[in-house]
Parts: C-alpha cells; sequence; structure tokens
C-alpha cells in the first residue's frame, strides 16, 4: 500500500496537499495541520482552508455549517479537487473556509479526512504520514 | 418590482426544500445522499461528494449554474474543532 510522510512541522503532524490554481491550472502545496480533534469520523467536511485559497482554486460553493470550540458560528463551505500525488489520491472534498488559521499551517486536515487512511508515524516519531 | 431572480438563486431554493424535506422525512429519496442541481433541476443523485461533484461537472460545466448539498445535514448542528494552536 502507498505510504507518504512528512517531517513534524514545530513538533506537530502535517499533511501536504496539492490544491489547483483556477486561473493557470498550476499545482499550489498546501501544508495542514494533521488534527483528529477536527469534527468526528462521520463529519461531512474534511478540510478547514483559507478562504482566499478555496477561491482562488475555484472552490465550488455548497451550503454552510455551524463550527463550534477554536472556531464558532456558520462558515462557507466549498468543494474542491485535492490532490496527494504521492499516494494516487485524487479526489472532490468539502472545506470550510475561514480567514483564521494555525500559525505556520495553510490549514487543518480534520479527522474525517485523516480516517479514510491509515495515519500515524509508521515508526518515525519525527514524521507523520498517510497510507492508503 | 424585485429583482429577476438568479440561477443560483433558484438553485440554492430547491437545495433548501429538498434539505428541509429530507430532514423531515428519512425516507424522501434524497436522504443522506449528495444532490447535484444544474439550473434549477436534480440532475444528480450520489452517495459521496466526489461522485457527485464529477458527475455534475460533466453535465454542466458552467459551475454559476450548478450547486451541490448533502441531504439530510442539519445546518445548526455545532460540527467542533477542538484546537485552534
Amino acid at each position: 500500500m502507498p505510504r507518504v510522510q512528512w517531517a513534524l512541522r514545530y513538533d506537530q503532524p502535517c499533511v501536504e496537499i496539492t490544491l489547483t490554481l483556477a486561473a493557470d491550472g498550476q499545482p499550489m502545496p498546501r501544508v495542514l495541520l494533521a488534527d483528529t480533534g477536527a469534527g468526528t469520523r462521520t463529519s461531512l467536511f474534511q478540510l478547514i482552508l483559507d478562504e482566499d485559497d478555496c477561491l482562488l482554486c475555484g472552490g465550488k460553493p455548497l451550503p454552510p455549517i455551524t463550527l463550534g470550540g477554536a472556531y464558532t458560528g456558520s462558515f462557507p463551505t466549498y468543494r474542491l479537487a485535492v490532490k496527494l500525488p504521492a499516494i494516487g489520491f485524487d479526489e472532490n472534498l468539502r472545506a470550510v473556509a475561514v480567514s483564521t488559521l494555525p500559525p505556520a499551517f495553510d490549514g487543518i486536515a480534520c479527522f474525517a479526512f485523516l480516517n479514510r487512511f491509515t495515519y500515524g508515524h509508521f515508526g518515525d516519531p519525527a514524521q507523520f504520514g498517510l497510507e492508503g | 418590482m424585485p429583482a429577476p431572480q438568479t440561477v443560483q438563486d433558484v438553485n440554492r431554493q430547491l437545495a433548501q426544500r429538498i434539505n428541509d424535506d429530507a430532514l423531515k422525512n428519512p425516507q424522501s429519496p434524497y436522504a443522506n445522499k449528495w444532490v447535484g442541481i444544474a439550473n434549477g433541476q436534480v440532475v444528480v443523485v450520489a452517495d459521496t461528494l466526489d461522485e457527485m461533484a464529477k458527475r455534475l461537472d460533466a453535465i454542466e460545466p458552467d459551475p454559476s449554474k450548478t450547486f451541490g448539498l448533502a441531504a439530510s445535514e442539519d445546518p445548526k448542528e455545532v460540527q467542533y474543532i477542538w484546537r485552534l494552536s
């Protein structure tokens, strides 16, 4: 099964996804905090991203959702084409669009996304990876 | 005189009706499905967002004329994000 691993960023787990710029089709890599405390297994959103990134990458609007905890209130959501080329992942996912993100990260990979894969450090505690 | 409705207005109104019905009636054909709307009509019913998106984009490539929803999703249900460090 293919696996991709990334060095921890500021000692926190991260995943790097690739979005695609709507204007010219160029890839736009984004490093996301891997956060199993973001949403649940059955949440109907997989990512939290900067709203500007959603729009730059041609995000198509979906109904808003209500968040609580670190984010509170109603937030717009978009569907976006998301790739992880190293493991052949290429799907439309739902992203919640926000204006404030964790420092040093471009967004959050939520539990509903991480849980689609086998995830962890795979024997190297300085890394975090996805397999699937 | 009210402004004429845009395609997006019509799509969103239909989406709202579908979701209201699916929330009230679990037997709705749209309950717990991803529904794709184009030009004011339902054109895709799928089990996953990815399937809905790919079929909807193939049917209507102009995103300004389409809308999607997860029927039965309660927009007021709070989804918790436990940290923001």
